[in-house]
């Protein structure tokens, strides 16, 4: 089958995409690129991918792009280019984010009309959720994003319904906890403490330290995702959540003992647009997808550390 | 008190959406409804029900 995978030079889509080729699929990935974080990382972690024959790139932007001709005979689209970053979508930022997240999914389902796409999977964010009531966060939750880019997400969200529902484009939407593991973008938290901690370097903390995140290994990221492709589930949306939240006192307590140093810190203003807490209720997505995560955060996160000194250039 | 109060506070069960509460002898969230017990590991609470243990 022919998979279609935006955003191919990312911290997911690239796991994504290799994934996929090691199931035998042909991926045609797309990146344009973005200068959010440096574009030798990008390449890094594109570097095997160049190296398999069902895989083909195009630098290309979806705000561009005649996709159309793109989208003819795929199959399934896996759309994961964004604009990423929570804290960087405020004020005359704004328009970066409706235009590589809201417009180019626009761009993107717009595509699809009229074409045989079995699956288009979108990926969503916890953050459309902002400071929700339920904790863990369920699928019924009204989301009220607290940050613009969670905005951005929730409207592509909202595309997605609209384009299933007027012109029947399948869709599913993927609402991700907090990814990391190897490859994780420079700007995440994890990527940033546990490169602070190696260079003995202070580890920035925003608040109080009490803020709890679900923190999601990329590996059962990539199981669930891709198992949306052999789900009859359509016109969803599905937290895809570790299902165990912790404090970044506990990760630094983790970070101290699998690095064996002590972490020096910094406090800092708490910013705005983060939320306090989050916590995915998993139960739709063991429903619809069979997912189930596997790797816990002392195990992930010893997996991303070896990765960030160098030593392991694979999550699995 | 080795689960942060403030998260204690706003965890409910994720199968009833019930309160649940902190057993420090069993080191787990017991829900007393569903009797379930999701466990503490390293600190963390696991709110799986798939891995949350029966209680009488």
């Amino acid at each position: 089958m022919r998979c279609l995978v935006s955003g191919v030079a990312g911290f997911i889509g690239s796991h994504l995409a290799e994934r996929l080729v090691r199931d035998g699929q042909e991926v045609i990935g797309i990146d344009c690129f973005l200068d959010y974080y440096p574009r030798e990382v990008k390449e890094e972690n594109l570097a095997g991918l160049k190296k398999s024959p069902n895989f083909h790139f195009q630098e290309a932007n979806l705000l561009e792009l005649d996709l159309p001709a793109l989208v003819q005979k795929t199959d399934f689209i896996f759309h994961l280019a964004a604009q990423a970053g929570v804290r960087a979508s405020w004020g005359e930022s704004f328009s970066i984010y409706t235009e590589n997240n809201i417009r180019a999914t626009q761009r993107l389902l717009e595509s699809c009309k009229g074409q045989k796409v079995s699956k288009f999977i979108l990926a969503s964010s916890s953050s459309v959720y902002g400071d929700a009531e339920e904790m863990p966060t369920s699928e019924n939750s009204a989301p009220k994003p607290v940050s613009p880019y969670g905005l951005s997400k929730l409207a592509c969200e909202h595309l997605c319904y609209l384009y299933w529902k007027n012109h029947k484009i399948p869709y599913l939407a993927l609402r991700y906890f907090t990814v990391y593991g190897p490859r994780q973008r420079p700007d995440m938290a994890f990527h940033k403490f546990l490169r602070s901690a190696l260079h003995g370097k202070e580890i920035e903390i925003y608040g109080d330290g009490n803020q709890t995140r679900d923190f999601t290994y990329i590996s059962d990221i990539i199981n669930a995702t891709v198992k949306s492709i052999s789900t009859d589930a359509v016109a969803e949306s599905v937290n895809l959540g570790g299902g165990s939240p912790a404090t970044i006192w506990q990760v630094l307590n983790i970070i101290e003992e699998i690095t064996g140093k002590r972490v020096r810190l910094r406090h800092i203003e708490e910013q705005k647009g983060d939320v306090r807490h989050t916590c995915a209720d998993i139960t739709k997505a063991q429903r619809i997808l069979g997912y189930a995560p596997q790797v816990r955060l002392g195990e992930g996160l010893r997996k991303q550390f070896l990765w960030q000194k160098g030593g392991m250039l694979d999550a699995y | 008190m080795p689960i942060d109060k403030e998260l204690l506070d706003i965890l409910a069960c994720p199968k009833c959406k019930g309160d649940i509460i902190y057993d420090q002898e069993k080191d787990g969230l017991i829900c007393n409804a569903c009797k379930l017990m999701y466990p503490i590991k390293d600190e963390i609470p696991v709110m799986l029900i798939d891995e949350a243990i029966r209680v009488e």
